[in-house]
């Protein structure tokens, strides 16, 4: 069973090459990847959004501080937001300090996340380019480049002729209407399988006995002793939760959605500093594979990447109008194929397989809201607009912390809820503009 | 097996037999003839075996015989990924096996198949974990099973175009309901579009043999030429987006490689008609196996006898009708198998590249061909994009349309079933309603338009829903047999992987799919979708309407990325000097939209000639904005931060504004021109965005005000003429202004009659630091103007120079540049500007957040000079304290100064380090670690401004 | 591609115009605490609802106006008003 199954306190469910075949020849199913479990009436804690967020939180709670009566609930199933939408780039490459620190954290925790939760989450250490196109933006390549050497992340400002050695399908050539002027390359970049690492939590969590909740929407959130109607609002606390499945008591609700953020937070009687936009996202067709870097392109607002079966996959800016549908547009697809083809001019004839949109909710200064919210027993961990994805490790153990401690721990103290009352926003939006 | 051409034509068949086209297929010379596709012309030469699976590469032969056959994708040159099964032959093509080695017939990569049971679906998830770091070595293994074709880099963009259209009704389907629908929309007025995936219309009609539909296609056909109805064919509607705007896919047009047309549609008409679903059993995949639409395509359009010796599964009259096809065409029919008595077909049996026999009610029946006819899936996708969710009926096995939205209407397959006839009426009754709820939807949106003409008559009630609607005929629901087979061909996902992922808590669709990667290849779902549904129905024991179905997506059919772009067409912006500067040695700079002049060789020699001489410089791109009204002062002093009511006539003010938190958002110099009249200029690159500013606080917070707002930026040419000879050439071009110091002083404005040119504005401002005027001419006589000044100041050394020359002019009198030494956070006071910000005027934008900052300590822009006065710090350079790694602040700007002779700067420091004369440790990108110091004044050269007042 | 009814123009593609976002009074500046202020800076009602809010006709007649969409489905009602910036939640 070896010491993962151990620690995990379950029975032989450890994944491996050698459980693989052993299973492949004597037939029979695996076990379950997460418990099917009745809701109960209470808990001492509840989480609501069952994406990666929501799920490294209910990991380190129980793994770190012991605290294992948790439901994760997802009003769909597990992953089905942004979770299971994104384009899975990961990176430390940006502008603050306090955002390199943050996020270079979050790496280091993706590179041993398969033996940590014993799935291959099939982390692609694969570099990553953010290709400046005019002077302003090459001046913000090196502000990024020297913020993060300082902070001990790997990452330069290259120029064409080495941003062609690293992409040669990069028109590098000063031919393009935009000319490629350099780079920010950050070798320790790379990508992810996102629904692995949704998985993996998840299942780590449940080893443990935190209960996964699918199909189940939070309604409202039931308190007492705020400024508010029904005793919500500022200076009340957290009782319980109210569920399609019938009511929970519980004194911790933590908001780890992404989408329905202000919706849920509203239910506590929290305004947050959010609007609600789409992020649009496609892919072609497989061809062999020839990219071997994700490619950014901040002034093209466009992001590129090539999965292990070739499909390109595409990125670009969030949509413009605040909206929760996500049916996506024509136009999106347009102008990303305008912009792909002004960096890679040889991909013309391969064809756009599949469009698809996910929810991000974004802040004024780019940057998360997590931590407490003045309704004691309501913290959030929201406003990740479109840079969630590669901060889920980090925030779920620094989330748990909050959580178990009731203090702010000091690496996601830059973007508590209260920064936007004294207004010391935080400068991040060189950095994460377009660029997951 | 062997398939091969039918000695005798068709009455249906599209081929011409008297044009042979000769192409090669894996290098070797085959034959076809005009109207064949490519996998119709291979499979009359005898070829069974097109391509290899993507996991377990299986020989794969065709199964549909049309643009989904997931089978059927092949390398044509250098296009990747081609659907054998659509695309038409063309004399010459090279078409090759995709992913396959050494070769198609003997792939090496087929041992995977051995290692099948150890290789379910998901199995990467659990393996290749440990040792992390030969992961990128798996990766590459993992790679070279990647599916697809190749892609040659050196690909030239050829010609795509885009076209955008205004039709009433699209119809999307040229099959029986489909043309009525179009005939019937168009006789009732309505402009019609009727668009169709394949190369001809006439859907299932095309390659129905019996009588009666070959008459009644000739019938439509016939009433489609005569009509007003246009005709796109091998076409598709690949999106339904919000409010019926779609995105229309043209494959074959004359000029352009592919065209993409954009049409926002009153009402769409759906009718793609039905899709026919294979069948799960053992061996389903195997080269030999087709579905009765295949055959019967095979047979009446290209003249294709698929087989020798046929079983027939049917479950529905189509499939018998294939086997009459097959039996008019020779093919013995060894067995009829009928689905509808409950039989089925277990599995088949031979080689792995040709079925040998088909085992059914355990008999074996010797067989080189099975046709399945199992059913139909609907393809809603046009719906689901409409936002409806198709609702399945377990009688007639299928899913059909719900509730879509009124502009959206479907006939033919999605909404039911009948004779030829009811069909037809069907889609006719569709056209009519689709006609009568365009007028509906033309007449609302002119009556939007207030400044149309205005609309004439009652809004055409929008029409209820009144047709008759089509039966449903009863289909066995036959989704999988007794055994496992084969779910997404594409993907190799079998019904076995998906119900062990749904016991292994995969068992949602969406969760399913995710993780076996079920309905995520390039059929898109069509043909996988409701089986994998059924897969996990059957693993939860639950229905196919409780489990649900997936969100289909666009794009409908797959289109090229060349497609969506179009002709990559990008405006640019020159002034009307580009001619000029092309012919003297310009290199320009990319700012925004807009092409400047950088330098023209040597920008230090440029700066020095300013300031010895005279140099022009073309500033065209100057953000400028006309403001005209008895408020406008009241304007300045709500957008500026310092105050503008006693701003004389003939005077020019610098201003700073902020945005309502206080950060610094534009600058630049206001003049008065007349009473009621100013000129405001901004950045280049804040001009439009400030242009927006102006007119979102007139419109929405001081509606009431009488201010007149015109951008003016590209009417006039600016070109700034400095230096200390700049008075002497351009008095030697202007009339009607006494330029004496005396009579027109630094910081005033003048209009003045230039090289002939009237109506021009000149005013006296300095942000290079000497003596200079800014000129702005009307745009069409800018070139003129410049012409005229470079030729009058030929003897006093004038020279033109560029932004660069500019920049280092203003950086060495520290004049900082809003967005490169200011950022998003920059608050008003840091500037050094605090002076110009007025507390005590009434409401301003920033005024609240820039007086909470009083007394606040803010990191502060300074002026620094490197100990070192030959390195020039890269802009960006960090500010450290010391040796540690702590940062204090960064230079933002950085020139060596051909005045001084030596490095200077503008930098961001936090504001314990702000005072003159503190000693700074400045990070180089080089790594080392450089001593500096922070100025007394922003200005590095002429603080008091002497030359400038002159 | 939505339709967005400028008053003036009549129904246009999104693409030519700017949107302006959530209506929010604007707090007197000369009597705002420095929470009420930020609060109208930062925070938004955000509903997937009912909502009213601006945009800007950017290549059309160039004028602001007030509407009232759902941003769950994306239906606009009432006849569009001429910008102003009356509250949030429709």
């Amino acid at each position: 069973m070896g010491s993962l199954g151990r620690r995990l306190g379950r029975g032989p469910a450890k994944y491996s090459a050698a459980a693989l075949v052993w299973r492949g020849l004597r037939g029979g199913q695996w076990p379950r990847i997460w418990r099917d479990a009745e809701l109960k009436r209470s808990y001492d804690a509840v989480i609501v959004g069952g994406g990666v967020h929501g799920l490294a939180t209910a990991y380190y709670l129980a793994r770190n501080h012991g605290i294992k009566d948790v439901a994760v609930l997802d009003k769909a199933y597990l992953g089905s937001g942004a979770s299971g939408r994104n384009t899975a780039i990961v990176r430390a490459n940006y502008l603050t300090p306090e955002g390199v620190a943050f996020y270079d954290r979050s790496l280091q925790l993706y590179n041993t996340m398969a033996t940590d939760l014993n799935i291959n989450v099939m982390f692609s250490e694969r570099g990553h380019l953010t290709l400046a196109h005019n002077d302003s933006s090459l001046r913000t390549m090196h502000w990024r480049a020297e913020v993060n050497k300082l902070q001990g992340v790997d990452s330069s400002v290259i120029g064409p002729d080495e941003i062609k050695k690293v992409a040669p399908s990069l028109d590098t050539s000063s031919h393009p209407r935009y000319p490629i002027l350099g780079a920010l390359y950050h070798p320790p970049g790379g990508i992810v399988r996102h629904d692995a690492v949704v998985w993996g939590y998840a299942r780590a969590a449940d080893c443990m006995g935190v209960e996964m909740h699918q199909k189940t929407e939070v309604l409202d959130i039931l308190c007492e002793g705020g400024d508010g109607t029904d005793g919500k609002g500022p200076g009340g606390r957290v009782v319980g939760v109210r569920t399609s499945r019938g009511d929970i008591s519980t004194p911790v609700v933590v908001n780890c959605t992404a989408g329905w953020a202000s919706l849920i937070s509203a239910m506590a009687g929290v305004r947050l500093p959010i609007t609600t936009h789409p992020l649009q996202a496609a892919v072609t067709e497989p061809v062999k594979v020839f990219l071997p870097t994700v490619v950014v392109s901040g002034s093209l607002h466009v992001y590129i990447s090539q999965t292990d079966r070739g499909e390109l996959v595409f990125g670009a800016a969030v949509d413009p109008v605040a909206t929760y549908s996500i049916r996506g547009s024509l136009e999106f697809t347009e102008e990303l194929a305008g912009h792909v083809l002004e960096l890679m001019p040889g991909v013309s004839r391969m064809r756009l397989l599949r469009q698809w949109s996910g929810l991000c909710d974004m802040t004024p200064d780019y940057s998360p809201v997590m931590g407490f919210t003045g309704v004691d027993g309501f913290l959030v961990d929201v406003g990740w607009g479109t840079y969630g994805f590669k901060a889920a490790p980090v925030s779920g153990e620094q989330m748990a912390e909050a959580v178990a401690t009731g203090r702010t721990p000091e690496l996601i103290a830059p973007f508590a809820l209260s920064r936007f009352d004294t207004g010391e926003l935080v400068g991040e939006k060189g950095a994460a503009a377009v660029g997951h | 097996m062997t398939m091969g051409r039918l000695g005798n034509a068709q009455p249906t068949e599209v081929i011409d037999r008297g044009a042979k086209l000769s192409f090669r297929w894996n290098g070797k010379r085959f034959g076809g003839f005009e109207g064949d596709t490519i996998a119709s012309a291979l499979a009359a030469a005898g070829e069974q075996v097109f391509s290899r699976s993507m996991k377990y590469h299986r020989p794969r032969g065709i199964l549909t015989a049309d643009y989904w056959d997931p089978n059927l994708l092949v390398q044509v040159g250098d296009d990747p990924n081609v659907r054998a099964g659509h695309r038409r032959l063309e004399a010459g093509m090279e078409v090759s096996a995709q992913n396959v080695w050494p070769s198609l017939r003997r792939d090496i990569k087929a041992a995977n198949g051995l290692v099948g049971r150890f290789l379910t679906a998901g199995f990467y998830y659990k393996t290749f974990m440990r040792p992390a770091r030969l992961w990128p070595a798996y990766e590459r293994v993992l790679a070279t099973f990647a599916p697809g074709g190749k892609i040659d880099l050196d690909t030239p963009h050829r010609y795509h175009d885009k076209r955008y259209m205004h039709p009433d009704v699209v119809v999307a389907g040229a099959g029986p309901a489909g043309i009525e629908a179009a005939l019937a929309a168009s006789a009732d007025g309505a402009r019609v579009l009727l668009v169709e995936h394949e190369h001809a219309v006439g859907g299932h009609l095309r390659y129905d043999s019996r009588d009666t539909a070959v008459a009644a296609l000739a019938e439509l056909r016939a009433a489609l030429d005569a009509s007003d109805v246009e005709v796109l064919t091998d076409s598709t509607v690949t999106g339904r987006y919000e409010d019926n705007w779609l995105g229309i896919v043209q494959r074959s047009h004359p000029v352009a490689v592919e065209r993409l047309i954009k049409a926002r549609a009153k009402t769409l008409v759906v009718a793609p008609g039905l899709i026919e679903r294979p069948y799960v059993f053992a061996g389903n995949d195997r080269p030999g196996v087709i579905t009765s639409t295949a055959a019967r395509r095979l047979i009446n359009l290209w003249g294709v006898k698929p087989g020798e010796r046929a079983v027939v599964f049917t479950a529905n009259a189509d499939g018998d009708a294939a086997a009459a096809d097959l039996d008019r065409a020779g093919v013995e029919i060894a067995a009829v198998i009928d689905g509808r008595q409950g039989h089925r077909v277990s599995s088949t049996q031979g080689s792995p590249r040709a079925v040998e026999a088909v085992v059914s009610g355990g008999n074996r029946i010797e067989a080189d061909l099975l046709v399945v006819a199992a059913g139909w899936t609907a393809p809603t996708s046009l719906l689901n994009m409409a936002g409806d969710r198709p609702v399945y009926d377990p009688p007639a096995a299928r899913f059909f349309a719900a509730d879509p939205p009124g502009n959206v209407l479907a006939t033919g397959g999605l909404a039911g079933d009948g004779t030829l006839d009811e069909l037809r009426a069907h889609g006719a009754a569709t056209g009519r309603l689709a006609a009568q709820r365009a007028a509906a939807v033309a007449h609302r949106l002119q009556a939007l338009t207030a400044r149309a003409q205005p609309v004439g008559g009652e809004e055409p009630p929008w029409a209820p829903d009144d047709r008759i609607p089509l039966g449903r005929d009863p289909h066995p629901e036959l989704y999988r047999s007794d055994t496992h087979g084969m779910v997404d061909f594409s993907e190799d996902v079998g019904s076995k992987d998906l119900m062990a992922a749904a016991g292994e808590g995969y068992d949602s669709v969406e969760l399913a799919k995710r993780y076996t990667t079920a309905t995520m290849g390039p059929s898109q779902g069509k043909l996988e979708t409701v089986n994998t549904v059924a897969a996990i129905a059957e693993a939860r024991g639950e229905t196919i309407a409780a489990v649900g179905t997936t969100v289909w997506r666009p794009p409908y059919a797959p289109l090229t990325l060349g497609a969506l772009a179009g002709r990559g067409f990008e405006p640019v912006r020159v002034s009307s000097i580009q001619p000029w500067h092309e012919a003297n040695g310009v290199h320009t700079i990319l700012a925004g939209q807009w092409i400047r002049p950088d330098h023209y060789g040597d920008p230090a020699a440029e700066v020095r000639n300013v300031r010895s001489n005279v140099g022009l410089i073309d500033v065209t791109p100057l953000g400028k904005l006309d403001l005209r009204g008895p408020d406008v002062a009241k304007l300045l002093n709500l957008l500026y931060t310092n105050k503008w009511s006693k701003l004389p006539v003939g005077k020019v003010r610098y201003g700073m504004m902020c945005a309502e938190d206080g950060v610094v958002l534009d600058d630049g110099v206001t003049g008065r021109l007349g009473d009621e009249h100013y000129l405001m200029t901004t950045t280049s690159s804040g001009a439009g965005g400030v242009w927006e500013w102006v007119e979102n606080w007139l419109q929405t917070e001081r509606p009431d005000w009488r201010v007149h707002v015109t951008p003016v930026t590209t009417a006039y040419t600016s070109i700034n003429v400095a230096g200390p000879k700049a008075r002497e050439l351009v008095s030697r071009v202007t009339d009607g202004v006494d330029l004496s110091p005396e009579a027109f002083a630094y910081m005033e404005v003048r209009t003045a009659t230039v090289a002939g040119v009237a109506g021009c504005f000149m005013w006296r401002i300095g942000f290079t630091g000497e003596l200079s005027f800014e000129i702005h001419v009307p745009a069409g006589c800018g070139l003129h103007v410049w012409e005229a000044l470079m030729d009058a100041g030929d003897d006093l050394g004038v020279g033109p120079f560029g932004l660069e020359g500019q920049r280092i002019m203003r950086l060495e009198k520290g004049h900082f540049i809003v967005g490169q030494d200011t950022d998003g956070l920059t608050l008003g006071p840091s500037t050094g500007l605090g002076p110009l910000i007025k507390l005590d005027k009434d409401d301003f934008a920033g005024k609240p957040e820039l007086a909470w900052a009083v007394g606040r300590p803010l990191p502060m822009i300074v002026a620094i000079q490197p100990d070192d006065p030959n390195i020039v710090p890269a802009e960006a350079s960090q500010i450290v304290a010391g040796d540690t790694n702590q940062i204090l602040g960064r230079i933002t700007s950085s020139r060596m100064s051909p005045t001084l002779g030596r490095s200077i700067c503008l930098g961001q420091v936090e504001p314990e380090l702000a005072a003159g004369g503190t000693k700074l440790t400045v990070l180089l990108t080089t790594g080392e670690r450089v001593g500096a110091t922070v100025m007394d004044h922003h200005a590095h050269f002429d603080p008091t401004g002497e030359r400038l007042r002159g | 591609m939505l339709l967005v009814p400028c008053p003036y123009c009549g129904p246009r593609n999104s693409v030519d115009l700017r949107y302006g976002g959530e209506s929010q009074p604007r707090p007197d500046p000369a009597t705002a605490t420095p929470e009420q202020w930020r609060g109208y800076l930062y925070r938004r009602d955000n509903p997937a609802d009912w909502l009213r809010e601006n945009w800007y006709c950017r290549s059309g007649c160039r004028r602001w106006f007030t509407v009232e969409r759902n941003t769950a489905t994306n239906e606009f009602r009432h006849p569009p008003m001429p910008g102003d910036k009356r509250g949030g939640k429709a």
